[in-house]
Parts: C-alpha cells; sequence; structure tokens
C-alpha cells in the first residue's frame, strides 16, 4: 500500500555556538563586537561545533498505523516530529505527507491566559488548523471530553494545569486530522484522563487516522501502537513490532 | 506549485465531513525540504490561513480592552496628549508654520499616522518573540504573526481617525474630493509599516539588538519626517535627499487630502517607488529567515 508520511535520508544540523568567554578589555570588546557584526553579514561562524540531532533517517508510515517513537532524552524524536510538523526544517533529505497534519507537540498552544475557556477554545482551535464553523461544531464535544464544562467563562489563568492539559488534548484530539504528531504531552495527565486520550487515539486509528507518539512510557506505547522506532543519537536505530523493539531498547539501555 | 494548490485544498475539504476512504492524493499535500535560498510567498496557504490572523488580532485587541479600565478610549488619548504638547511648544510657543491650516489639527493627522507607525512597527517587531510558545509548538505562516500585530494598530488608527473627523467638524475645515485620497496614503503607510515591521520582526528573532535599537531609531524616524512640522521648512536643495524617506510623501500627501493642499506628485511618486519594492523585499528577507526561526527564538 502506498504510505501516507514518507521520509528519506531526514538529518537535521545545529550549531552548538561557542560558550562566550568575556572580553578582558575595551578593545577585545570592541574587536569581539566587530567580529559579531561580521558575522551578522556572513551568517553563521564557519568554526561553531555542530551535531547532527538527525541523521540519515529514513522510513515510510502506512495510513491509520500508529507508530511509538522511543529513545533516550536528546536521541532526536522531538527533531523528528519537528521537522514532520513544519516546526523546523531539515538540513538535508526530504519528507512528503500524504494528508493533513495535525500537532500537539505541547499542551494549550497559544493559550491566553487572560482569555477565557471558551475564547481559548476558539483560538487554540484556529491556531492548530481548524476554522470556525468546524470549532463551533465541535465545540461541546471539545468540552466534554476536557471536563470543564463549568469553567467555559473562567480565564484560563485559574484552570488547574490538569484542567490547561485536558482543554489542549481536547482542541488537538478534535482536529481530525490525516496524520496526527504527539509529543510527550500525556506525562502530566493523572492515570484516568491518560487512558481516555490513549482510548482516543485508539479510536483515531481505527477511523483511519495516522498517528506518531513520541513517549517515554512504554507501557502505553506497548499499548496503542502498531509499530516502535527506536532513535539513538540522531539515527535510525530499530523499527518493527513494539515488543521486540522495547526489549532490545531495555536491553541497549542497561549496558 | 502543485503542492501548494494540494495544500489548499486539503485545508478547504476538512470543512466538509470527512470521507474515510484510504484514497490517498496523488500528490504530497506537504513536502518537506531544507529551506532554500528563494523562498516563494504560498499566497494559497496564506489564504487558507486567513482565520488564523484573525483570531490573533482578536485575541490581542480582546486581552487589551480587559487589562484596561478605559480600553479604546487608549487608542485616542495618545495621540491626543501628544498633540496637545507639541501645539503648546512647537504651535504656541516657537510658532512653526503649518501651511495655513491651524496647528493641533495639522500636528494631529499626522501624529496619528506616526502613531501608527511607530506602535506597529514595534509590536511586530517584537511579536514573533512574544509567540515564541506558539513559533516552536505550531506551524502556520509566521507571516500572519507580525501581519497581525501591524492589523491591531490598523484598527487603532481607524479609531483614531473618527476623532480626526470630529477636529475637522470644530476647525471647520472644508472637506473636498479630494479626502477620497486619504485611505490610500492609509493603504500605502500600512504598505510601509509592514514591511519595516516584517524586516524587524525577523531580525529581532536572531539579533534582539535590533528590538533595543528600535525606540531609538523610530524617535530618529520621526523627527525625519514631517510630522511635528511642515516639509516646506526643508531647504529646497535638500529636498531630494528628505523625500526618499516615503514616510515624508505620504504624510504630505494624507495631509493635502484632508486640508485641500496641493499634491505633490513626485514626492508621492517616490514614496510609492520605495514602499513597494520595500515590502517585496521584507517578505523575501522574512520566507528567507523564517524557516530558523523556531531554532533561533
Amino acid at each position: 500500500m502506498k504510505p501516507i508520511i514518507k521520509a528519506d535520508s531526514l538529518g537535521k544540523k545545529y550549531h552548538l555556538g561557542r560558550r562566550e568567554t568575556v572580553a578582558p578589555t575595551l578593545r577585545e570588546a570592541l574587536k569581539d563586537s566587530l567580529k559579531s557584526a561580521a558575522q551578522l553579514i556572513r551568517g553563521r561562524n564557519r568554526s561553531d561545533p555542530i551535531v547532527w540531532a538527525l541523521d540519515d533517517v529514513s522510513f515510510e508510515v502506512q495510513p491509520g498505523e500508529v507508530v511509538g517513537i522511543i529513545g533516550r532524552n536528546g536521541a532526536g524524536k522531538s527533531t523528528l516530529l519537528r521537522i514532520l510538523a513544519r516546526i523546523t526544517r531539515p538540513t538535508r533529505g526530504l519528507a512528503d505527507l500524504y494528508g493533513r497534519t495535525g500537532s500537539l507537540l505541547g499542551v494549550g498552544t497559544g493559550f491566553h491566559p487572560d482569555l477565557t475557556g471558551r475564547e481559548n477554545i476558539y483560538l487554540n482551535g484556529a491556531i492548530l488548523g481548524m476554522n470556525k464553523q468546524e470549532i463551533t461544531r465541535k465545540f461541546d464535544e471539545i468540552v466534554a471530553f476536557a471536563q470543564v464544562e463549568g469553567f467555559l467563562d473562567t480565564p484560563a489563568k485559574r484552570y488547574s494545569s490538569g484542567m490547561y492539559l485536558r482543554l489542549g488534548f481536547a482542541i488537538a484530539a478534535h482536529l481530525e486530522p490525516d496524520i496526527l504528531l504527539l509529543d510527550e504531552v500525556l506525562t502530566i495527565a493523572d492515570a484516568s484522563f491518560q487512558k481516555k486520550c490513549l482510548q482516543k487515539i485508539k479510536d483515531a486509528s481505527r477511523d483511519g487516522t495516522t498517528v506518531l507518539f513520541v513517549s517515554h512510557n512504554l507501557t502505553s506505547v506497548k499499548q496503542v501502537c502498531d509499530r516502535a522506532i527506536h532513535i539513538h543519537s540522531g539515527q535510525l536505530y530499530d523499527d518493527g513490532a513494539p515488543e521486540a523493539v522495547i526489549s532490545n531498547y531495555l536491553k541497549s539501555i542497561s549496558h | 506549485m502543485s503542492t501548494s494548490l494540494n495544500d489548499a485544498n486539503a485545508v478547504i475539504s476538512t470543512a466538509l465531513p470527512r470521507s474515510r476512504s484510504n484514497q490517498l492524493p496523488a500528490e504530497p499535500v506537504t513536502r518537506i525540504r531544507p529551506s532554500r535560498f528563494w523562498e516563494s510567498l504560498d499566497f494559497a496557504e496564506l489564504w487558507t490561513q486567513r482565520e488564523v490572523l484573525y483570531f490573533l488580532m482578536w485575541r490581542d485587541l480582546k486581552v487589551r480592552y480587559k487589562q484596561t479600565i478605559i480600553g479604546a478610549a487608549w487608542v485616542i488619548v495618545q495621540p491626543i496628549l501628544i498633540t496637545i504638547v507639541f501645539a503648546v511648544f512647537l504651535g504656541k510657543l516657537i510658532r512653526v508654520p503649518s501651511d495655513g491650516v491651524p496647528y493641533p489639527i495639522f500636528a494631529y493627522t499626522a501624529l496619528l499616522l506616526w502613531t501608527f507607525v511607530s506602535n506597529a512597527v514595534l509590536s511586530s517587531s517584537y511579536s514573533l518573540v512574544t509567540n515564541a510558545q506558539i513559533i516552536t509548538r505550531v506551524y502556520f505562516s509566521r507571516l500572519l504573526i507580525p501581519a497581525a500585530a501591524v492589523g491591531v494598530r490598523l484598527v487603532d488608527l481607524l479609531i483614531a481617525t473618527l476623532v480626526l473627523i470630529g477636529l475637522m467638524i470644530y476647525f471647520q475645515v472644508p472637506i473636498t474630493w479630494n479626502v477620497l485620497m486619504f485611505p490610500v496614503f492609509v493603504a500605502e503607510i500600512a504598505a510601509l509599516t509592514l514591511a519595516v515591521g516584517l524586516i524587524c520582526a525577523a531580525l529581532n528573532v536572531r539579533y534582539r539588538d535590533v528590538g533595543t535599537m528600535l525606540p531609538i531609531l523610530l524617535q530618529v524616524w520621526m523627527f525625519l519626517s514631517p510630522v511635528v512640522y511642515s516639509s516646506s521648512l526643508i531647504p529646497e536643495r535638500l529636498r531630494v535627499v528628505y523625500f526618499l524617506n516615503p514616510l515624508a510623501g505620504i504624510i504630505d500627501g494624507a495631509r493635502a487630502s484632508l486640508f485641500n493642499l496641493p499634491f505633490f506628485w513626485a514626492h508621492i511618486a517616490i514614496s510609492a517607488l520605495v514602499t513597494f519594492p520595500m515590502l517585496v523585499f521584507s517578505i523575501h528577507l522574512f520566507r528567507r529567515m523564517e524557516s530558523s526561526f523556531a531554532d533561533d527564538v
């Protein structure tokens, strides 16, 4: 079958930047500022140390698949998701997405603390890519899912972090994209809401949504994913059935 | 090109109930690739995301009025207070000539436009940094963020224009057909402001020095433009250089349209010839730098 996501040797290079030393004299300071002015014109300093946060990663995802992305901190999982969500551009490679993409890389993105829950649903929905009619149509469903019925006219700054999270997830979950990108968003949710979210992911996948899901919670990866990808220092290390990939991953970190 | 058309279709189609057939489009909806030197402006994408522009403006207006007591009145108070200060010092004490128009209304007209330029350039310059959380987490055309900041100030300008109409009635300024040119100058000043705002916003992401320098540079720009004085004070031999500042031609033109003064078409033409290429350049620069905003902000 034709894949819905096709990533072809994606790479992302970051300049780490040199640690600035404090100029000892005014002359040195002036020299430094001239140097940085020159850099401003020339672009980046060529001698900066660099790191490939993602290096030659290729994979394909079939429509409706739920793929868990696992790996240590700093392995490049989030970089991969950020590239697919178009937050940042790859340095090398290509990726083709054959569907509308929705991403939840942080909860309550764009929520304004002074706006009410109702206003924030519209604002956040629009930012995530829904139009006004769509939001109005799904409004009640979103509110019910987030369990914030009594707080719609309360400014978001008075919300508890749990309410913030629930509302943020609820809006994104009702986006109904073809491809849903989720980054580590459920870590602060309580057990019952986590369960509800995982169920929502499963339902979405049954309806044909393709889900890419970064998580450190290996149990939930096992529960909802059809497939897992292990990324290790920027490279695709392992790809296959969740049980096998997870047990290899656990072996690799015990060393 | 075909990608952008598909992009548009993809977003439009979501307004309808989605059919969950496994029929994937032949062409990718989105193609992700490294940034190139020339990033063309995707008008189809901007059009599909116009509601984001609306909601960003709506948010800023709503939040502003929630936090203030007199709300919308601030929009009028700022240019009025500045007008009073200049009317006393320049109009009464120094008696700056104002082309035969009462000084307060002469100054208010330009201060209204200047307040828009200054506030819009400042808020669009800081807009990407203040919206960093959104930029690092959701994708939509980043151009919409500074554009919304300018849009909000444009709403302010329209409100402040109502006061101008009141002042014109009070000072019994006769209104002529020339007034039809006023919206044209407002459109041009909006284009100029967007251009400057986009350049400063893009640069401010990587070099925060821009934001620090900006208030001073704006002050200089104000005194280089005929805001609180008339451009007729500028010596003939300096005018060629003076009117390279597009704001000079625009402000003179706006005054001419309201007070039935002669239009200096050469100055107006120069301002347009500077403004529009600058807008094209600013969009190019912004698109060029946009791909690294999330990494730099």
